[in-house]
């Protein structure tokens, strides 16, 4: 009796081992806009927390890095997800008729501003006119072409030459105004010990360019939908975790990338995440496409004649995935 | 006479070094893009453990793609000298590929190659077959005729010219080759780690010069240096043991 007993334990083992074998883990990667850090905490959370491998996925994080494209990676197929640039990115690349779409929308808000010594006699971005201005040309200039059109001062008036990754030239005076991203560059300038300096936010003066696109192959929604939905579950539980448990999140992110500075990734996870849970973010939950927002966003493209008219936001963008993500994995 | 050389190389780099901290020191405010340099040895000291496991990386990455690129090179010169037709056909694509910035075809790497190791020992890989093979070739085409004749008199095969012959009279220009081609190899390597990485020195330069940690940023310089250098000595005194007879055959 014992022995039936055992041979049947035996071979409901077995059997589950094989079971196990079936259903291995699906292998996707996702490519990051930029190298291991602490914005991209969520997906490093999700993998290390088990959240991909309880969807049934095995996900790579690929870190990008200077002339890597989420966009041209994802298209090609090289990598199945990727954390991508804002939607003004998005808008371009479907405007260049490449198969991806955007799924989720990590920052709420604008994540650039302008800094400016107060010296320098800049009390807003209408002083920006006859100036030296440094931005971004991977999305960033878009927003400021943007703030600069409230204030009637058009892209001629002003010198926009490309910021390189140090902020060096504006620490040095080279340049009288500088782009920052909320949570990095502005951080450096706080460590740094640069003083009296005044922070324009784009956001402030209406610009609000949503950013940090989550984005797949249009060919793996229509093959694999199903992968798609795990992915996000994963992802935006991650997020989720990530934007509660920060420092465990930071923790997480140097074991990936050990060379990080501990304290100034901190000082990104909270800045970001207040991007992040901002606005519908708060309200609906992290991740969420504001479709208000981004159809602003392609109107005022188009109105600049920098977007072709017949890009939609709609055919960019598939919000059924995100909408499917069970609200306790998304509403902080 | 060795020993004072030593003390010199050694006081020489000293002297710099206190420069370096004197100038750092006197010059530089707080927002100074040239940390003192005992900023940069604490930086040392604090990260050797992430440091060291960047170098093992990057140094695997370089010592592999140098290998193959070497290999290559050796091969494809050795081939060119053999036979003019192929020289036509096939050295002046390979001047054509080198031609091409390797950042400009970052992530067409990746998307052949992948993330892992294999990406960036092409990139080195890249960088270091050409010096090689033209180095081989001109030094295979450089021997003396007369003595080509003189062995051929005496009945020497093709092969037994070529290892006799050809090879030792290249040899020192093929040593000069993989001297410069080592250190482009190195430079390959921590380029190929830009494209997408968490470890190796490349990655940390990046990382470094993104969050402008300078005193970080001057340490991996450094330890690229003592890599490129240590690289460097060690085909040197290759070079000295086997090939000591230089141009003088």
């Amino acid at each position: 009796m014992r022995f039936t007993a055992l041979v049947t334990a035996a071979l409901v083992a077995g059997a589950a081992s094989l079971a196990g074998t079936a259903s291995a883990a699906e292998a996707v990667s996702v490519r990051l806009k930029w190298v291991a850090q602490a914005q991209f905490a969520g997906f490093y959370v999700a993998k290390e927390k088990g959240f991909y491998a309880a969807e049934g996925l095995d996900v790579t994080v690929n870190p990008g890095g200077p002339n890597l494209n989420g966009e041209t990676l994802v298209a090609s197929g090289a990598d199945q997800f990727a954390l991508a640039g804002g939607i003004e990115n998005l808008l371009a690349s479907r405007g260049k008729g490449l198969p991806i779409v955007g799924i989720a929308m990590m920052l709420q808000r604008t994540p650039s501003a302008y800094v400016a010594f107060n010296d320098s006699g800049i009390r807003s971005p209408k002083d920006f006119k006859g100036k030296k201005v440094s931005t971004f040309f991977t999305g960033a200039h878009n927003t400021l072409y943007a703030v600069l059109s409230k204030f009637d001062v058009g892209a001629a008036d002003v010198t926009v030459v490309p910021q390189a990754v140090s902020m060096a030239p504006f620490i040095d005076r080279q340049i009288d105004v500088a782009t920052v991203m909320l949570f990095n560059e502005l951080n450096v300038l706080k460590t740094r010990g640069v003083k009296d300096f005044t922070v324009f936010r784009a956001e402030d003066y209406g610009v609000s360019f949503p950013s940090d696109t989550v984005i797949v192959n249009e060919k793996l929604i229509a093959e694999r939908p199903q992968t798609v939905q795990a992915f996000l579950n994963g992802s935006m539980r991650g997020w989720k975790y990530a934007a509660e448990h920060q420092e465990e999140a930071v923790d997480i992110v140097l074991k990936a990338a050990s060379g990080l500075d501990r304290a100034h990734q901190l000082a990104m996870l909270a800045e970001y995440s207040k991007l992040m849970v901002a606005d519908l973010g708060t309200e609906k939950g992290i991740g969420v496409l504001d479709m208000t927002k981004l159809g602003a966003v392609r109107q005022s493209l188009v109105d600049r004649k920098v977007l072709d008219a017949g890009v939609q936001v709609g055919s960019a963008l598939a919000p059924r995935f995100w909408d499917a993500v069970p609200t306790q994995y998304k509403k902080p | 006479m060795a020993g004072r050389v030593l003390a010199l190389q050694v006081g020489t780099i000293a002297a710099c070094l206190v420069l370096w901290e004197a100038l750092a020191r006197g010059l530089g405010g707080p927002t100074a893009v040239m940390p003192p340099v005992s900023a940069v040895l604490l930086d040392v000291a604090a990260n050797h453990q992430v440091l060291l496991r960047g170098v093992l990386r990057t140094l695997t990455e370089t010592v592999l793609g140098f290998a193959a690129g070497a290999a290559f090179g050796f091969l494809a010169g050795a081939a060119f000298a053999e036979s003019r037709l192929l020289e036509r056909l096939l050295l002046p694509l390979l001047v054509v590929s080198q031609t091409v910035p390797v950042i400009a075809f970052g992530a067409l790497v990746v998307i052949w190659f992948g993330n892992g190791i294999l990406s960036k020992m092409v990139i080195a890989f890249y960088l270091t077959f050409f010096p090689v093979t033209v180095n081989t070739l001109r030094g295979l085409l450089s021997v003396d005729r007369q003595r080509i004749d003189l062995m051929r008199s005496f009945g020497a095969s093709p092969w037994c010219l070529f290892w006799r012959l050809r090879l030792p009279f290249a040899l020192p220009a093929i040593m000069a080759s993989l001297l410069l081609g080592v250190s482009l190899s190195l430079v390959g390597a921590i380029v190929g780690e830009w494209f997408g990485d968490t470890v190796g020195l490349g990655i940390m330069l990046v990382q470094a010069m993104y969050a402008e940690n300078l005193p970080r940023l001057w340490s991996v310089v450094m330890a690229c240096g003592v890599l490129g250098a240590g690289l460097y000595g060690i085909l040197a005194a290759v070079e000295r043991r086997f090939v000591w007879w230089g141009r003088e055959l």
